[in-house]
This record gives structure tokens, sequence and C-alpha cells, in this order.
């Protein structure tokens, strides 16, 4: 389109985007700058309105806006100020992180890990010679063992525990990541069973099953009405206990137990997940040419070294970014968990329970609590995390390929 | 090499298919069965009734429908959910378009900005979100909701129409740009209808979002009962006490069922359109 260029262009462009960049700017870059500085504050239950004589208060909170001035909320409560020092906030979540003991446990901790990089390095350096003195699986297999002995003997348990000593934020997160690291693997090991089932030749009704499976999807566009379904399963007088109890077995309060609980919510977000990851993987193999399990036949190859050296290779650019999507989404979930235990069983006062999750705590805390100025920091700390993370896994897989063209 | 699965293979692969069906659908058929008994049997249990349907009663459909404001919900729900999906729409397919037409500075980063911003966790966005709202007086107003989630979807609209319009040949419109067509003609006579497929899906992924979402619902729109949305109302059912369980049952039967209906028949585009829509740049 060289025909037009110059002012016009650009005010072309302008027009087209523009009603995005206002609608994205007003209602998801602002509410950031604005809970930004909330996060400096001391806002919550007890000084829960602004100052509009404040310079800050006054060009950061909408309603001390000359043309919403009228709608300023007023009370008998002294408004919120910014706390001194400023960052005291920050200083509340993550301070006792950043002590002599926690930072050593934490160092112990990604020590623990360092087998595991090893094992990569070697990998690949092996992967680019042509005959590999040890297969890919020894390697991993050792440096796991290493990593475990490694564990045991710079006493991994009691550095993780000097860890969650450190308060609700360390617990919150190291609980969601082990959460993510738990379902991830899952929806592609489900997704990747009835994909491979599914593209069998000389299978019958696939167009049957496939319709079938697509059912947990659509359920989960209503998850947090299907998660009550599932609550209602599983509760301690629910279905499943009753079925038990038929069997003479008297089952336990599934959701009273942290385990059985934490169990739950993943087994209810697998059931949510999987369609999506088999209808991606289901698509990647049809595009696998035939040719190549062809040839690995007339080599002699057996089906599980096919599926190792052929299959799972090929599927790893459309499963990328897959895992990664569904990464931050897991990370992020709310609904189904609020839905079936609202962060329950509880481990004591002043202590988020056995589900809470990075988000069920906020919103926790925030509408139960009202600490609007901490969780601005905690919000402000968990975006940070998040922005990089998406950032180098949008590099890393370039799921954004022919963005940067 | 076309050899035919011996017997053993066979079995295996239907077993396993026949149990992730069973397990796919049994939560539905669930609460398909509880919705049609009697709202003081469900404790009262035997073991076929939690199988099959063995008794059938429509009370629970009639409590919902004409004693409870579930009809009120569905009309709030569909209200905010459908002038999302028209104005997620509107918007973003013009930014879309210029994403993936025009060449300009900054346009990469915009892109992978408007990605990264979603990264802000949403449930903690809520409290800013309704102070904004709250001063321009949609507080507690249907018209704030569909604000907000417009602004929500709008990341995934513009990406995934982008992505589709990436896949339109640029032939057409630059035949068009030499018959004396401008920028503006040519989106709208050329690649709009050409992207037809990718708005459907765009439209139902809108529509779903706003339909489902709980979080911001139950902040933004209190009270009173009948102003809620579909979710939240329903949350708030079967939370409370002393309520027959038949009749979360039976709403969510009636909620989930088209769902199912919309989605079965959409499947082939939810394939193409929007996993790798939304996933490919």
């Amino acid at each position: 389109m060289a025909t037009w260029s110059g002012r016009r262009k650009a005010l072309t462009i302008l027009l087209f985007i523009a009603p995005t960049l206002i609608a994205i700017f007003m209602f998801s870059v602002y509410p950031i700058i604005f809970n930004a500085y909330i996060s400096f504050t001391n806002r919550n239950l007890y000084h829960p309105n602004p100052d509009c004589t404040e310079t800050l208060t006054s060009i950061f909170e909408p309603t001390c806006w000359p043309m919403f001035r009228e709608r300023a909320p007023t009370g008998m409560s002294t408004p919120f100020t910014i706390r001194d020092p400023a960052y005291q906030n920050y200083v509340d979540i993550l301070g006792k992180l950043f002590t002599k003991d926690a930072l050593f446990a934490l160092l112990l901790i990604v020590a623990c890990a360092l087998p595991l990089i090893a094992a990569r390095y070697l990998n690949r350096l092996f992967g680019r010679q042509l005959s590999r003195p040890v297969p890919s699986w020894l390697v991993w297999f050792v440096g796991l063992i290493g990593a475990l002995v490694l564990g045991w003997l710079i006493g991994f348990p009691q550095a993780l525990d000097t860890l969650m000593k450190t308060g609700d934020f360390f617990v919150v997160t190291f609980r969601t990541v082990l959460y993510v690291a738990i379902c991830i693997p899952l929806f592609f090991v489900t997704g990747l069973l009835l994909a491979l089932v599914l593209n069998s030749p000389h299978l019958r009704g696939r167009t049957f099953f496939r319709v079938i499976m697509i059912v947990p999807w659509a359920a989960s566009t209503v998850a947090i009405m299907m998660s009550l379904v599932w609550q209602f399963f599983f509760r301690e007088q629910g279905t499943l206990n009753q079925v038990l109890s038929i069997f003479g077995i008297k089952g336990p309060a599934w959701l009273n137990s942290p385990t059985w609980a934490f169990a739950i919510i993943v087994l209810v977000n697998v059931w949510y997940t999987y369609p999506f990851f088999m209808t991606v993987i289901l698509g990647a193999l049809q595009s696998i040419p035939p040719e190549q399990y062809e040839a690995a036949e007339v080599d002699g190859a057996t089906w599980w070294t096919k599926l190792l050296h052929i299959t799972l290779p090929l599927l790893r650019p459309a499963v990328l970014p897959a895992v990664v999507l569904s990464s931050i989404t897991t990370f992020q979930m709310f609904g189904t968990v609020w839905a079936i235990t609202q962060g329950r069983p509880s481990r004591g006062a002043g202590v988020p329970g056995a589900t809470e999750l990075v988000m069920v705590y906020g919103y926790k805390q925030v509408f139960q609590t009202n600490a609007y100025g901490r969780m601005g920091a905690y919000a402000v700390i968990i975006f940070v995390l998040l922005f990089f993370a998406t950032l180098y896994s949008l590099r890393m897989t370039r799921i954004t390929k022919g963005a940067y063209e | 090499m076309d050899r035919r699965p011996n017997l053993g293979v066979k079995i295996l692969q239907y077993g396993i298919l026949i149990i992730a069906a069973l397990v796919a659908l049994y939560p539905v058929w669930f609460a398909l069965l509880a919705s049609g008994r009697e709202a003081g049997r469900l404790y009262s249990f035997n073991l076929l009734s939690t199988f099959i349907p063995t008794e059938w009663t429509w009370e629970n459909y009639r409590v919902m429908l004409f004693d409870k404001p579930f009809l009120d919900w569905m009309r709030n729900s569909l209200f905010v959910a459908g002038f999302t999906t028209v104005g997620c729409l509107v918007i973003a397919t013009s930014a879309a378009f210029a994403f993936s037409r025009f060449r300009f500075r900054g346009r990469q980063t915009a892109l992978i900005l408007l990605l990264a911003i979603q990264a802000f966790p949403g449930v903690l966005s809520i409290v800013p979100q309704a102070q904004i709202l709250g001063a321009i007086g949609l507080y507690a107003n249907h018209w704030g909701l569909i604000i907000a989630y417009t602004s929500f979807t709008l990341v995934f609209c513009t990406w995934n129409l982008k992505g589709y319009f990436d896949t339109i040949p640029i032939d057409l419109e630059e035949a068009a740009l030499i018959d004396g067509a401008g920028p503006v003609q040519s989106f709208f006579l050329i690649a709009l209808p050409l992207a037809r497929p990718a708005l459907a899906v765009t439209a139902l992924f809108a529509f779903m979002t706003a339909w489902g979402e709980f979080a911001l619902a139950s902040v933004l729109i209190p009270a009173p009962d009948t102003r809620k949305t579909l979710m939240v109302g329903m949350y708030q059912l079967a939370n409370e006490v002393n309520i027959p369980w038949g009749y979360f049952a039976a709403g969510a039967v009636m909620v989930i069922i088209p769902v199912l209906l919309v989605f079965l028949y959409l499947q082939r585009y939810l394939e193409s359109g929007l996993t790798l829509g939304g996933v490919k740049g």
C-alpha cells in the first residue's frame, strides 16, 4: 500500500486503532496505574476515602477529578495517606523474604535444581553428536537422582520450611506454582492419550467420541456453575460418599482434607482443560506426514520409539503455545477454586487456607479484610512476576512470530 | 503400511474412549438427573438413581422459572453478554485490520504490550475498575459491566482477528486500491466480508467470556437480586442454606444445554478458528 503516506496515513491508522487503544487505556492500563498508586497508601477499612486536597490523590483518584467531584465518597473516617516510608506495603509483603536466613534457604532450593540444569545441558551437548554416548532418559534419570540426593544432603525440607515462615506471599505463590506444575503435565498426558487413540486408523465412531469430549470444554465457559455441580459431588453428604456407603465404606469429608481438596481442584481443572489439549494435539498429529512413521518402521522402530522420536518432537511447536497459555490461565485460576472450596480447608486464623491460590487469596484479602493498599502492592508484585514470565515465554515459544517481522 | 490393529489393541482403545466419554458426560448427566428429582428426595438415596433416571418431576424447573428470579438473571446475562460481543467486535475489528495491514512505528511493541497487560491479575483490578465506573456513575449498572467486559475481551478479539486477517491474501485489497478505493473502503467492502468465520468465533468467545464471568459481576452489581447476572445468581443460590439443591440443578441444566448446543454446532470452527487463530500470530 504505497499509494498513500505521510499525514493521511498516520491519520487513517489512528482512526483504525484509536477506539481499541482508548478503551484499553481507560479500563486496563489506567486501573494498573491507579492500583500502583494505591499500593503506596494505607487505604483500608479504616481509611477508605480519598483526600482530594492532596495533589497526588487528586490526580490519580477518579472521583477527585473536577467533573466527577460530586461523587467523591466522604465519611467520618480519616482519609488515606501515603505510607511512611512509601514502600511500607511492599515491605509488609516481601520483607521477611529478604532476611539472611530466607535468602540462604532460597539459594539452597535453587541449588537443588542444579543437577537437572546440568542434565539439560549435557543432553543438548550430546544431541549435537552423531552417536550419543548415553541415552537421554538416562541423563535425565541421573540428573533427577542427583537433585534428590542433593536435596536430601542440604536439607530441602528445612529450607522450604524456613521460607514458608516468611509470610503469606511465599506460601500462596509456592502453592500456585505447585498447582500449575501438577496440572499442566496432566493436561498434556490426558490430551495426548486421547488424541493418539482418536488418531489411530480403522477407528469407528471417531466423530462421535470427539463430539462427546468437547462437552467439558463447553462446560468450562460456565466454570463457576459447573464447579458447583462438582462440589456437590464431593460434599461430605455428596454423591460420592453415598455411593461409597453402599459398599460399606465411610468416605472422608473430601473437601475438609487439605490434600484431597487440592487434588479435587486439580481434577476439576484437568476435566475442563483436556479437550483443549486434545484438540490442539489432534490437529498437530494429523499434520505429521505418515512417511516418517513408515521409514521408522522399515528401520524396525517399535510403537514406543516412534512416539518418543517422531511424534513428541513434532508436536512441540503446536503444544508449547498451548502450554504457555494454559499455564498463565491456571496461575490466575479463580472461579473454579472459589466455587469448590473458597480457599478452604482453613489452616488456622490469619493463615491462607489449603487451596488458596494467588487469585483466591487476593480476592479474599480485598473483599473480606478490605486491605486495599496492601493488596495493591500484592497485585503489583504478581503483575511484575507474570509480566516477565509472559514476555519470556512469548519469546521462547515465538507465539507472536509474524508480529515481529 | 495399513495393517489392521489386533484385537487386544482395539479393546484397549475402545476401553479408553468409553471411560473418557463417561467421565466427560457424567457431571452434566448428574446435574440433569438431580434436576428431575423431587426437591426433598435428594438425600434419600438409591444407587440406581445416581446413574439412570428413576423418577422425573418438572417441579424444580417450575420453581426456577416462576418463583425464582432465574429469568431475570438470564435476561441480564443475555443483555450484558450481547452488548459486550457487539462492542468488542465493533472496536476490535478495525484495530485488528490496522495491525495486520499497515506497517507503522510502534506496531510490534503495541501488539506485545497488549498481551503483557493481560498479565495483570484480573481479580485484583476489580477495585480500581469499580472506582472508575463509580466516578462516571455506572457502578451497579449493566452498562458499567459491559464496558469492563469489553475492555477485558478486547485484547483477545484483536489478536484473534489480526491472526485471521493475516491469512487473507492482500491481493484483493491491492486490486481495490488500484481501482481507487481507500483503506477504509477496502476494509469495509473486502476484508470484513472475508473475515466472517473469524468474526463468528471471536463473537462466540466474547459472548462466552461475559456469560461465564463471576468475580467482576459479583462486585459491580451487588444488589438487588433481579439485577444480578446468571453466574452470580446461581452461585448465591447454591450457597443458600435450606435451598433444595434440585433447584440449582434445574437452573444449571437450563444454562448448560444451550451452551453445549452452541459448542457442538461450532465445533469445526473451534479447531481452526479459536485455537490456532488465538495462538498463532
